[in-house]
């Protein structure tokens, strides 16, 4: 047997003894997932920039397709195009505000991967952890296709398809596909598809989970069979189009990008797209006959096609929208699925936020009015109804409150007010409010990344293996 | 006043002492319920039988301070296969849909009691009428074993156990009664209400001492 064959069975076996409580088996999910040829095929790349720390140190790992960028370790592990993003990782010296605390930072943070297998994985942020401030941890997890694993460090887990952990620290845990949580802290719990679970304790917890049959139809995995359904042919439909921008080696763009905007170089546009000042495009998004306004950014594995951003929108990571129109200031969560249609639009008036996870699907045309929270699963006006609300009548909310499947307990003014700090914040980080000379943020300091590839052992026991590689400044 | 706290204290003290001497020179046969007069129902037998079971149990134990609250059930070789309480029964009668199973599964996720109540309340009327459903010949011929808690290893104890060591067990591991076993034979339950009142008669014995 192959060194990479004995990692990927060493993985398997570590993150089932973690969730040996759970009584869940995570080898029918990821056995011969992934064929090993497609380990061997792919190189791995990581970007230089006098703006981003730079310490990366690969041993006995695969890291097939990935991306990164910062400050990562990586050992023992299998990283199958992924992204990890250290480009919001702490710095030495600043201070972590956590409730009535303020902790130096003793040291710069890092990314520390060790025994785990990502697939197409997301990984960005910075821990949100107090008792982790300096390492950023993922230990013994298995995270599937477009999983995010967002300001979350997590030990002996397992995250569906399009799974997404945001701010929250977990341990022995199973987050069911396509499943948003922002829980702070959360340990051996097993949650089923769907659920979208926003909570901080003493001040809000939101609760919604999308009706397991209807959210089969567009994503759906269970053991033994590959993740299949509606996003992911999605995707596959458009995998093509990436296959040129990571197979040539000097890439240019080919629409006008302002000298404050930033296009990655292994994002793809296409079609009449436009980019407005201060906008950021990541790497491994998709553009297509869509403007994005001032200050828009679309993040990692976003998709916007045939549709109009007019400014200062937040695309989250792995959100797609698709002939639609979206005012300004408008959040779409992560992996969030908006499509109308070419003749029945989705219009979505300013101010908006359309929670994590959302998916509206609608073939007559959507007019969601300024200023409303929407979540869930929304197929046409009824449900619109039943699935949003007036941010102005969320936030009125003083103890609880059940709309629809949507369950919520707490403040809803601190719920609201959480969330456009973030929004706020992510613009700010984005670049979006970038004045010329103040305000810089990833849309200015990404446009000049170099890139260099490294590449595995391409035969004998260590194919598929990448050499220990240490790169510092 | 500081003599008279002394006084207490010291009398205190030794009713702890007298008392726990008493009660626990009792080993566990003397207090058991032997099995013949214990409430069981045989395996395959429905919920509405253990209902009756129960409810007779509490009838022919009518002299007893304390009612059986357990039923047990038993296998054809007279081992216990699982036991089946009041609020067993009643949460197997719980009327459920998707929404309370929902709201249920809520408590994990850091909802307040107070908040599961009131969904509980708000959702109460999408499921059927509480006496239909408790009267159902569905639900009152449902099998026993689908729903009956199974015997935990950690259950049983010998009916040569001193009391003390028997109280023990039940405090460190939560439990209501203990199946009591002589040899590999099944012979009575242990029952906490018998083991409490009997500290409590030791105590009472001291004090009009």
């Amino acid at each position: 047997m192959k060194e990479i064959e004995k990692l990927y069975d060493r993985i398997i076996q570590r993150v089932n003894i973690n969730l040996r409580e759970l009584e869940f088996d995570v080898n029918p999910y990821v056995q011969k997932l992934i064929p090993y040829v497609q380990m061997v095929k792919f190189y791995a790349f990581y970007g230089i920039s006098p703006h981003h720390p730079l310490n990366f140190q690969f041993r006995s790992s695969n890291l097939a397709g990935s991306y990164f960028l910062g400050r990562c370790k990586v050992t023992n592990s299998l990283l199958y195009k992924s992204d990890i993003r250290g480009d919001e990782l702490k710095k030495k010296g600043s201070l972590f505000r956590y409730q009535d605390y303020e902790v130096p930072v003793s040291d710069n943070e890092e990314i520390d991967i060790q025994d785990s297998l990502l697939i197409k994985t997301l990984v960005h942020n910075y821990s949100h952890d107090p008792e982790t401030l300096e390492k950023f941890f993922i230990t013994d997890t298995i995270a599937m296709n477009y999983a995010n694993i967002h300001g979350s460090p997590s030990n002996g887990c397992f995250l569906g398809v399009f799974a997404t952990v945001d701010l929250t620290t977990m341990r022995d845990c199973v987050i069911g596909n396509f499943s948003y949580i922002q829980a702070g802290e959360i340990s051996h719990l097993n949650i089923q598809p769907g659920t979208i679970w926003v909570r901080n304790p003493g001040k809000f917890n939101f609760f919604y989970q999308h009706p397991v049959e209807q959210l089969n139809d567009y994503i759906y995995f269970t053991a033994g069979t590959p993740p299949q359904g509606l996003f992911m042919d999605f995707i596959e439909d458009r995998k093509e189009a990436f296959q040129r921008v990571f197979d040539m080696v000097n890439i240019e763009h080919t629409i006008p990008v302002p000298n404050n905007a930033s296009l990655d170089r292994y994002a793809v546009t296409k079609g009449q797209t436009h980019i407005g000042e201060n906008v950021l495009v990541s790497q491994r998004a998709f553009i297509q006959n869509s403007w994005l306004g001032k200050g828009a950014n679309a993040q990692e594995n976003c998709f916007i096609i045939n549709s109009r951003l007019e400014g200062c929108n937040v695309t989250a990571h792995g959100a797609k929208i698709c002939e639609a129109d979206l005012g300004k200031h408008v959040f779409v969560g992560f992996n969030s699925f908006l499509r109308g249609r070419p003749d029945n639009r989705l219009s979505i008036g300013d101010n908006c936020i359309v929670m994590p996870h959302t998916i509206i699907d609608s073939r007559e045309a959507l007019a969601i009015p300024t200023g409303r929270l929407v979540w869930g699963m929304i197929k046409d006006q009824k449900d619109l109804e039943t699935n949003s609300i007036s941010i102005d009548e969320f936030s009125a909310i003083d103890s609880s409150a059940s709309i629809g499947g949507l369950f919520f307990e707490g403040s809803g003014a601190q719920f609201i007010s959480a969330f456009k700090d973030r929004i706020e914040h992510i613009l700010q980080a984005n670049g979006a409010f970038f004045n010329g000379s103040d305000m810089k943020g990833h849309a200015q300091k990404n446009q000049n990344i170099s890139f260099n590839t490294i590449q595995p052992y391409p035969e004998g026991i260590k194919k598929g293996l990448f050499p220990t590689i240490i790169i510092e400044p | 006043m500081l003599l008279f706290a002394t006084v207490v204290q010291a009398a205190t003290h030794d009713i702890h002492h007298f008392a726990e001497a008493c009660a626990m020179n009792y080993i566990v046969k003397d207090l058991m319920v032997p099995i013949s007069e214990y409430a069981t129902i045989p395996e395959g037998s429905s919920l509405f039988k253990a209902v009756i079971a129960l409810e007779n149990a509490k009838q022919e134990l009518s002299g007893a301070i304390y009612p059986h609250w357990m039923v047990l059930i038993m296998g054809k070789n007279k081992k216990v296969l699982g036991k089946l309480s009041q609020l067993d029964i009643l949460r197997v009668l719980s009327p459920r849909d998707t929404y309370t199973d929902k709201i249920d599964e809520m408590g994990k996720f850091g909802f307040s009691s107070n908040f599961i109540s009131k969904m509980r309340e708000k959702y109460r009327l999408r499921t059927t009428s509480l006496e239909n459903f408790y009267t159902h010949p569905k639900t009152m011929n449902m099998n026993v074993e689908d729903f009956m808690k199974t015997i935990g290893e950690n259950e049983f104890v010998d009916e040569n156990t001193s009391l003390d060591t028997a109280a023990h067990l039940m405090f460190v591991k939560n439990r209501l009664s203990l199946l009591v076993t002589r040899e590999d034979r099944f012979v009575g339950v242990l029952r906490l209400s018998d083991v409490f009142s009997t500290v409590l008669n030791a105590m009472l014995k001291v004090t009009h001492n």
